[in-house]
């Protein structure tokens, strides 16, 4: 079929979901707007898998479609097209954002039914999943940016879609506030790449990289690839910008599936995938990069280790994962930050949905504190988060272990990695082991703390059908990309994923060869203290129920400020917005009202005035009138006679 | 400067000075009067002010084109008072007074 | 002194004297008498002048058909004397006042101060034949002015009579 038919209807196909359920918001039924809204994406997503159908069917190293609509702007030297690419990398994002879209679409139909605005909900939804598109298939920095700007619009509205409540309108507002400081930076990044470059096509951009590594810290380059990933720190919930992402969760649940797990955070990941070569040249940028994602997964993990709230500890996994992925990024590993993102999608997706299911379940508690022994109520709900479990967690054959693994043996493989760098991310498995492992105790297992009057019940047919189909991908998503060692192993099975994006992925330079045992060592290493943490953290909450507390006593103050996020929100608020409010109060008062109000009151009044002078002339007296003829007269004269 | 009686020989500029002066007197009556009728008898006295002027210099130049002026002057000044007087007519209708201050309306 | 110069003192004193009392004099009916007067003189003046004819009319057109329009204007409306007979404002008064004045002496020492700039007068004419110059001057230089005060005063006719049956122009109670 027509490639470039086909891409409008992929973007356009959730627009126009959009438009439809946008003007019925007023209509409650959800069966019809649920309808709309999936198969507004699933359509999408018939036409995406077409399209990677065809891509395949291509020669390996010309594996682009691409498709420009129109010239969007031309002015002086800046030309920008509105152009669209499939290729390896985008393939890969669009199959995950129409496929796992559609599940969660299909899963909110059930989720939201008791809402009131469902078809407000749905069309925010679609406008969504057509602004992640735009993000994922422009072919230069500016479309990208118009859908890197959208998907935070649609992120604010669906963060604050209870908007009645306080809190969760203020949540929105944060995640907005946030993303606006790294958006920012994302613009200054591009003016510096412009600048650079004269273009802002990826592959241009890509093509024009000079083929030395830059040293300097205020290369175009490095300054460039700086701001940018600051803008992604925004977008993915990195240090210092991801205050916003447990906040996000005030919205339904499978928003924080979509948006603040699969989808969304990640467009940061995609961009500095997108822009590899770039930030190849950069190493200082990717020592930074590598340094944060690491700083990310551990601290992330540590606070998600205290929170009570279901959403909250899924939120800070999914920080600490996106940490992951910078690592990845940070050490030149962009496949394994790919496919981490691929198979974090699928896992994270199916917990989010899982833990919605939960909530949905216990008539929308989210507090474990009151859960317990929900297995035996929900027995699909509870299967599948167990597959997502043990994908995050890292135990092989699932699909976590092996991107993870891949980030791990990259970290300290790879030379702009460190031992340091994989020490750290060894920690952050061993402690996402062990808050996985608490939640799934404190949910599914142990004794039941749930308060009397709740009962629980497994949920529709439309909510689990999503789960078990992500519960088979977060199972057999790795599979696809299966390390050398392992495949020698196991009997030389191919690395799909490594020769799909080989083309579009720069070589790390001067890479070792790789030493077999070491990477088994390392291997063990990471899986052993994986499970050794999952065994404590059972036997911690599973068998010996008060330890946990006497644990938390005994850490004392440490405890207490890692149960307080380390006190970052209220650093933030110390630091920068109160002093920022106080001056601009200031600002207000001494500057606006009382000076330049005041100006222009009083060149009001001076105008005012002078009409009020001017106006008692014309006071409508026709002798009055006839008096000034008088007056013009007499003085005519005398000039006439005075000469 | 020849020194000229001006008690014992009439000129052209007794005329125009006689024309002045109740020019301006109908002026003041313009400008000061209330009612419209007298203020329209004013200007009646203004443009008979103006007509001598125009018989003097007419005599005074030894031409017929001042006097053919006055004639016009003097149709248009009926006309006027024609108009004028139906203006006062309507006011007094609807006020039952004729005083200039019913023109502040005029005011915009 | 001679008779036209005893003449025109005269005139002028009653012309003056009159005019000014229509300004003056609060009782409208006695303000139209004064105009009555003023014009008597005026026309008077034109004949001391030698415009025969134009005295005439004056005496025609003015002293009659117009200031029998005056009358009977005030007559309809049965004016007493004016409680307020000037209009307001002290300042207003005094600086219209100043107007006058000014203007008269401007232009009355104006005339004073300079020479006679005419010429002397014709001859007497004779009265007849002024009329019938004036005639024909009328129907050939000035054929085209005087066809248009035809129109003019036509279409005022006209509007008078609409002007009157109004009933109150554009504030129209109906």
């Amino acid at each position: 079929m027509n490639h470039s038919l086909l891409m409008s209807i992929l973007i356009l196909s959730p627009f126009v979901g959009f438009l439809i359920n946008g003007l019925r918001y007023k209509k409650h039924n959800y069966l019809v707007a649920g309808t709309i809204a999936t198969s507004a994406v699933f359509i999408s997503f018939i036409s995406a898998v077409f399209l990677v159908v065809d891509l395949v069917g291509l020669p390996p190293d010309s594996r682009r479609i691409a498709v420009t609509f129109f010239e969007w702007i031309r002015v002086a030297n800046l030309s920008v097209d509105a152009g669209f690419v499939v290729d390896q990398i985008s393939a890969i994002m669009i199959l995950i954002i129409t496929g796992v879209g559609s599940l969660i679409h299909l899963f909110s139909v059930g989720y939201m039914h008791h809402d009131k605005g469902v078809a407000k909900y749905f069309a925010y939804l679609n406008l969504f999943i057509f602004n992640m598109l735009l993000l994922v298939l422009g072919d230069n920095l500016l479309v990208m940016f118009v859908g890197w700007e959208g998907v935070g619009l649609c992120s604010y509205l669906l963060i604050g879609f209870w908007f009645t409540d306080e809190t969760k309108a203020a949540a929105g507002m944060k995640a907005f506030v946030t993303n606006r400081v790294g958006d920012a930076a994302f613009l200054l990044g591009m003016f510096i790449l412009f600048l650079t470059f004269g273009t802002l096509n990826f592959s241009e951009l890509n093509a024009l990289v000079p083929a030395a590594a830059e040293t300097s810290w205020l290369g175009a380059i490095t300054l460039g690839t700086l701001f940018l990933f600051v803008g992604a720190t925004g977008k993915s919930a990195q240090i210092p910008l991801y205050i916003w992402l447990p906040d996000a969760m005030a919205g339904p649940t499978p928003v924080s599936a979509l948006i603040h797990a699969a989808t969304m955070v990640t467009a940061g990941v995609y961009m500095i995938v997108r822009l590899n070569p770039m930030f190849m040249m950069a190493p200082n940028t990717m020592m930074i990069i590598a340094i944060i994602g690491a700083a990310t997964a551990v601290m992330a993990a540590t606070i998600g280790m205290t929170q009570w709230d279901i959403k909250k500890v899924l939120a800070y996994s999914t920080v600490s994962q996106l940490g992951y992925m910078f690592l990845a990024c940070g050490v030149g590993a962009f496949g394994a930050a790919m496919f981490h993102l691929m198979t974090h999608a699928f896992f994270k997706a199916l917990m989010f949905l899982g833990s919605g299911s939960v909530i949905h379940a216990m008539h929308e508690e989210q507090d474990i504190r009151k859960m317990g022994a929900l297995k035996k109520y929900l027995p699909i709900t509870h299967f599948t988060f167990l597959l997502g479990w043990l994908a995050i967690i890292g135990i092989p054959p699932f699909s976590g272990f092996f991107s993870k693994d891949e980030i791990l043996w990259m970290s300290f493989h790879s030379p702009l990695g460190h031992p340091v760098l994989w020490a750290a991310g060894a920690l952050g498995a061993t402690l996402t082991a062990f808050y996985m492992t608490r939640l799934m105790c404190l949910t599914f297992w142990g004794a039941s703390r749930v308060p009397k009057g709740t009962h629980p019940h497994e949920s529709p047919i439309t909510m689990t059908i999503p789960l078990v189909v992500l519960g088979v991908l977060s199972v057999i998503g790795g599979w696809i990309g299966i390390p050398h060692i392992v495949s020698d192993f196991l009997g030389h099975l191919p690395n799909v994923w490594e020769e799909w994006l080989h083309p579009m992925i720069k070589e790390v330079p001067n890479m070792g060869p790789a030493d077999a045992s070491l990477e088994w060592a390392l291997i063990a290493t990471s899986v052993g203290l994986a499970s050794v943490s999952a065994l404590v953290a059972y036997h911690m909450y599973v068998r010996k129920p008060g330890s946990a507390s006497r644990v938390a006593d005994a850490m004392g103050p440490a405890y207490k400020i890692v149960y307080n996020k380390y006190f970052i929100d209220e650093a933030y608020f110390a630091a920068i917005i109160n002093p920022l409010v106080k001056g601009s109060r200031a600002l207000w008062y001494y500057v606006d009202v009382n000076f330049i109000d005041k100006c222009t009151y009083w060149a009001a009044d001076v105008a005012k005035g002078g009409g009020a002078l001017i106006r008692s002339l014309q006071n409508g007296n026709m002798q009055q009138y006839a008096m000034y003829i008088g007056i013009g007269l007499v003085v005519v004269l005398s000039i006439l006679l005075m000469r | 400067m020849q020194s000229i009686d001006i008690f014992g020989q009439i000129g052209l500029n007794h005329y125009l000075i006689l024309s002045a002066l109740l020019f301006v007197t109908g002026m003041a009556g313009v400008l000061l009067r209330r009612n419209i009728i007298v203020l329209l008898m004013s200007i009646e006295l203004m443009l008979n002010a103006v007509n001598i002027s125009f018989i003097a210099f007419g005599k005074y130049m030894n031409q017929l084109d001042g006097q053919i002026l006055v004639f016009f002057v003097m149709t248009i000044a009926a006309a006027e008072a024609a108009v004028g007087l139906a203006i006062a007519v309507n006011i007094f209708k609807r006020y039952k007074e004729v005083n200039i201050r019913f023109f502040e309306h005029l005011k915009g | 002194m001679t008779a036209d110069i005893f003449l025109f003192w005269l005139l002028a004193s009653v012309t003056l004297l009159s005019g000014v009392g229509v300004v003056l004099v609060s009782n409208p009916i006695y303000s139209a008498l004064c105009l009555a007067m003023t014009m008597v003189g005026v026309s008077a003046i034109f004949a001391t002048l030698g415009a025969y004819f134009i005295a005439g009319v004056q005496m025609i057109v003015y002293a009659g058909a117009v200031m029998v329009l005056f009358v009977m204007v005030l007559m309809l409306f049965d004016l007493k004397t004016e409680i307020a007979t000037f209009s307001r404002g002290r300042i207003s008064g005094a600086i219209k006042i100043a107007i006058v004045g000014l203007l008269a002496g401007l232009i009355a020492g104006t005339f004073a101060m300079t020479t006679t700039i005419a010429g002397k007068p014709e001859t007497k004419e004779k009265a007849g034949h002024a009329a019938k110059s004036l005639g024909e001057l009328l129907f050939t230089k000035y054929v085209f002015g005087f066809e248009a005060l035809g129109v003019l005063l036509l279409i005022i006719a006209i509007g008078v009579v609409g002007l009157a049956r109004s009933k109150g122009g554009t504030h129209a109670k109906h």
